[in-house]
């Protein structure tokens, strides 16, 4: 399935985690790097643990929260909870603050201790997103500046990016192959060559990352393409 | 839709991805009639053709053509735009933001001639380059490009292009001769591109900033060093000396990757907004956001109600009476919703009833200032504002109090007491002119001398009080003083003098200097002579606004408490300023002389009415004073020696009379433990108060008077009396219950006191006489 992982568990609803990571990431403000922070603790966790043990909405809430600490954007469980009950409650009111809410406030601090201990406490990774922007910004450079402002390449790239994290991609591929993977997609996209590829010694792919072939590419490009599949499944 | 990247991407994939997206896009009314547009030239043989060359090596993108169909909508919208500036930029010579890397076709190997190509296709007017001079001939001098300044990042060093730099454009350095003389073969010179040809590969630079960009003009052009070198080129000279090493470790040794804050400085530099950040998801466009979904918004509703119910609980604490409950409560509410309204009215409407006016206007300016349609919020405000009038009426601040009931009027033209206080101010400051007028020449006439000699004194206390608070610092004595605990105020030192007997003169004397200079300080308009008037000059003061009865409340209070409230000094000085209602303000003890006679002959009768003649002997000025010396004399129980001098002579002074009239008392007294008393002389003396205080509970139950008050009176007097050390708490309290009670009876309290005082002194009249 699309959650990657070693397809552990069963397969999410519509209203999957990882895709209220992403839209309760955004309201909170959260930053890209955190979202995908948040996203790789999510995915790891149940990589390590059956989906049925822990209940994936708190586990969520809790990698956000994690999330946020580990990339120095903390976030407060109030927000946290405000917007998670927002999105599986649309138009409700927010939360009293009463036992109830505290004890929703606890569980999500007892979760974030269990995911730090399940991940034993490797929490910090490398993502993809420094690559990409490096990247982008060294093509930008070979490009004609005209066509490169008229492409929305890096936007497209970006987007792609985020949206990977609805999946497991981050677990199975290095964050330098999905960064081009993300690139070749947003070029493709376009219609967009890299001038004088055919010249080249050295595909401009190969350059970003010495250990990367087409193969996987393709294979990263062909999994992202397939995250989107469930897109039509949101309402 | 932006067609031009439609055709781009159609051109590029073929029609393959035509049929998919006439199939995905069917229903989207924008590409249905762009499609159809395209479709056209798509049929026709030219871009067949085209295409036929590309399509084997397309074969394995079906998938990636069946995404961009479904997705034609977001990748091709008009608003799927990165907001990068258009301008070139410069290319840095440091790598603070981010990992500058060596360009890209230097690691991809291409061809010298395909980079030169297309370098003749990017470059453009207005960008910076960097070259070597390698020939100055009399028309301007040739340099061979090494690397760019701004706007691309090309490996041009080995490609040997030449630009032209004409003498015209070489700024001279000095007034005369040939400006090309300052330059030498295999200088370093930055440029800027003035003309292309293209075609022949040739290139014009020149000298004047004038052909940059307006933004790039502060850069300096002309000879540079080899540091100001841009540091891509250093980079990229570096990997020519070892082009072993791969872009990844180039990177990953960069000091740029390694900062924490690359990833929002790149994103700036591309143009991507974090705040507002894309998706190719469908459920994740954030143009769908509903702004109250935010954590934020969220917070602030919930923040709301939370700060709402605690209003709530502070309400129904504030019913009760419990006041400081509810002040919490309210305080808890504002903490967590600075610009709770509600919390804010109730607030304000708390300080109201506890007297801190200020305060309460403060809270109520604020409420209003956050929702100008709150009504409670005016209405309060207006009232609070003509108290806070007639307060500083009864201060003597008559401008200021023109000013708050004018305030309370500009807020609601409709409020009929500020109109009716603000006539009757006018009216009375007229009256109280002319009087002081008057009133001020007789008393030229007859006071002149002892002015001049109460000033001399005045002078000569002044020195002596500043000695003394030297040396009070020293000393952290806590026992109070009569002054303070009468005055509190600015000049007259807080800090309470000691005990020592010999002080007693200069203090009193003290109390009476300060009393003056303070006036002084406080800025009145009015004299010394005019103060020693006020007795006749207040008395007749309007005093039917609720400020007035809460003012005359706070001073009976005040006397009540007066020994309770010394430890309480200092605050009360803090406070002052702030709310003077509730705090002992300088005018209030006179007011105190002037308009609440009876409260002083109380005092002067039930406390020392004795003793008042032995005290009158060491007096250096006029029995004028009489109502706040014995009011001094009466606070000052609580200094010990000279209280314990007194004591026995009031004691001595009241055995007889009070034995003459015990019985009266006896009978009166419903408390049995007065007999216990009867014997020893201290006790007699106290009894003597202590029944004359029962006295008033029976008063005060005759008029209905809250029983928390009037036991707290008696508590007071008898404590008092007893002189024992006033506990703080009880002084609190007491000062709360008092207060809490306060609000609905006001008017009947007053006269209940009132009552109570004439009743004393009725009987204490009769005393000497029986």
């Amino acid at each position: 399935q699309w959650r990657g992982g070693g397809g552990l568990g069963g397969t999410l609803d519509s209203k999957s985690s990882p895709t209220c990571f992403l839209l309760v990431g955004v309201k909170l403000g959260m930053q890209s790097i955190a979202i995908a922070t948040a996203c790789t603790i999510y995915h790891k966790f149940f990589c390590e643990i059956n989906l049925d043990a822990y209940d994936p909405y708190l586990v969520a809430m809790s990698s956000l929260y994690l999330a946020g600490k580990v990339e120095e954007q903390h976030l407060r469980t109030r927000d946290i909870i405000n917007v998670s009950n927002r999105y599986f409650h649309p138009d409700s009111e927010p939360l009293e603050l009463d036992s109830h809410f505290w004890a929703l406030r606890d569980s999500i601090v007892q979760c974030e201790l269990l995911l730090l201990r399940v991940l034993r406490f490797h929490v910090s990774f490398q993502h993809p997103h420094k690559y990409l922007l490096h990247y982008l910004i060294s093509l930008k450079n070979w490009l004609n500046r005209y066509s490169w402002q008229r492409t929305p390449i890096s936007v497209t790239a970006w987007a792609l990016l985020r949206d990977s994290y609805h999946g497991g991609l981050c677990l199975r591929f290095r964050a330098q192959h999905i960064a081009v993977a993300v690139l070749h997609l947003a070029l493709q996209a376009y219609g967009v060559e890299v001038p004088a590829e055919a010249e080249a010694e050295k595909p401009w792919w190969q350059v970003f990352s010495d250990d990367l072939t087409k193969p996987i590419i393709d294979n990263i490009v062909s999994d992202l393409i397939q995250i989107y599949t469930m897109d039509t499944e949101i309402p | 839709m932006d067609r031009d990247l439609l055709r781009q991407s159609l051109n590029y994939h073929g029609p393959s991805l035509l049929s998919l997206l006439r199939s995905e896009q069917q229903d989207n009314p924008h590409f249905r009639s762009l499609l159809g547009s395209a479709a056209e030239p798509a049929r026709g043989p030219p871009p067949q053709q085209q295409l036929q060359g590309r399509k084997e090596k397309r074969v394995d993108n079906i998938e990636i053509q069946k995404f961009i169909s479904k997705k034609a909508d977001l990748l091709f919208a008009l608003s799927w735009k990165s907001d990068a500036p258009a301008t070139s930029e410069v290319n840095e010579d440091n790598e603070d933001g981010y990992a500058i890397m060596p360009p890209l076709e230097q690691f991809m190997e291409i061809p010298s001639m395909d980079r030169r190509e297309l370098f003749f296709r990017d470059i453009e007017r207005g960008d910076i380059v960097i070259g070597r001079i390698s020939s100055i001939r009399e028309f301007g001098f040739f340099m061979v490009l090494i690397c760019l300044g701004s706007g691309i990042i090309r490996d041009i060093s080995h490609l040997e292009i030449t630009a032209l730099c004409p003498l015209r454009d070489v700024p001279s350095h000095s007034n005369h001769g040939d400006p090309l003389s300052y330059y030498q073969t295999g200088d370093i010179i930055r440029a800027g591109i003035k003309d292309i040809d293209r075609y022949h590969e040739k290139l014009a630079v020149s000298l004047y900033s004038s052909s940059l960009p307006p933004h790039l003009s502060g850069i300096k052009l002309g000879v540079i060093s080899s540091e100001e070198l841009p540091l891509y080129y250093r980079k990229s000279v570096e990997l020519n000396t070892n082009s072993l090493e791969s872009y990844e470790n180039i990177m990953q040794s960069s000091l740029g990757f390694a900062n924490p804050g690359v990833v929002e400085f790149l994103l700036g530099k591309l143009g991507i907004d974090e705040s507002n950040p894309p998706s190719l998801m469908r459920g994740l466009q954030s143009k769908n956001f509903s702004e109250d979904d935010f954590a934020s918004a969220l917070r602030k509703k919930q923040s709301a109600s939370w700060a709402l119910k605690c209003v709530k609980i502070g309400v129904d604490y504030f019913k009760v009476g419990r006041h400081v409950d509810a002040m919490n409560e309210y305080n808890k509410a504002l903490e967590i919703d600075k610009q709770n309204v509600e919390a804010l009215v109730a607030r304000g409407a708390l300080y109201a009833t506890k007297g801190s006016l200020n305060k309460a206007i403060e809270d109520f300016e604020l409420a209003l200032e956050n929702c100008p349609t709150h009504r409670n919020a005016r209405k309060y405000l207006c009232q609070t504002l003509v108290e806070r009038g007639g307060q500083l009426e009864e201060e003597e601040k008559f401008l200021n109090a023109e000013s708050y009931y004018k305030k309370a009027l500009a807020l609601d033209e409709t409020f009929k007491d500020a109109e009716d206080a603000l006539q009757k101010l006018h009216k009375y400051m007229q009256k109280s002119l002319e009087l002081r007028e008057k009133q001020a020449e007789k008393e030229e006439k007859q006071k002149t001398k002892k002015i001049e000699t109460s000033a001399e004194k005045l002078r000569k206390l002044l020195k002596e009080e500043k000695r003394l608070k030297k040396k009070r610092r020293k000393s952290t004595s806590s026992s109070s003083s009569v002054s303070s605990a009468d005055e509190s105020g600015s000049s007259s030192s807080s800090s309470s003098s000691s005990g020592h007997k010999r002080h007693k003169k200069h203090r009193r004397n003290r109390s009476e200097s300060s009393r003056s200079s303070k006036r002084h300080s406080a800025n009145k308009a009015s004299s010394s002579q005019i103060d020693q008037n006020r007795k006749e000059e207040f008395f007749p003061v309007p005093t039917n606004t609720l400020a007035s009865f809460l003012n005359q409340k706070q001073e009976v209070e005040k006397l009540l408490e007066k020994q309770d409230r010394l430890p309480y000094q200092k605050k009360q000085v803090k406070e002052k300023d702030r709310c003077p209602a509730s705090s002992s303000s300088v005018e209030i003890p006179d007011d105190f002389g002037g308009r609440s006679e009876d409260p002083r002959d109380f005092y002067t009768q039930a406390s020392s009415s004795k003793t008042e003649k032995p005290y009158k002997s060491e007096k250096h000025f006029s029995s004028r004073r009489d109502s706040s010396d014995s009011f001094y004399r009466n606070s000052e129980d609580k200094v010990k020696t000279y209280g314990y001098r007194r004591f026995e002579k009031d004691t001595e002074g009241r055995k007889e009379h009070y034995r003459r009239w015990e019985p009266g008392s006896v009978r009166h007294s419903t408390s049995p433990a007065s007999s216990d008393y009867s014997h020893r002389s201290v006790e007699k003396y106290k009894k003597y108060t202590y029944s004359g205080s029962r006295d008033f509970s029976r008063h005060e139950q005759r008029y209905q008077l809250n029983k928390n008050q009037g036991e707290y009176q008696i508590e007071d007097n008898y404590e008092e009396d007893i002189k024992t050390e006033a506990p703080e708490a009880d002084g609190l309290t007491s000062k709360e219950q008092s207060e809490s009670g306060v609000k609905k009876n006001l008017p009947q309290n007053l006269l209940n006191i009132f009552n109570q005082i004439a009743a004393f002194e009725k009987e204490k009249g009769n005393k000497p006489k029986n």
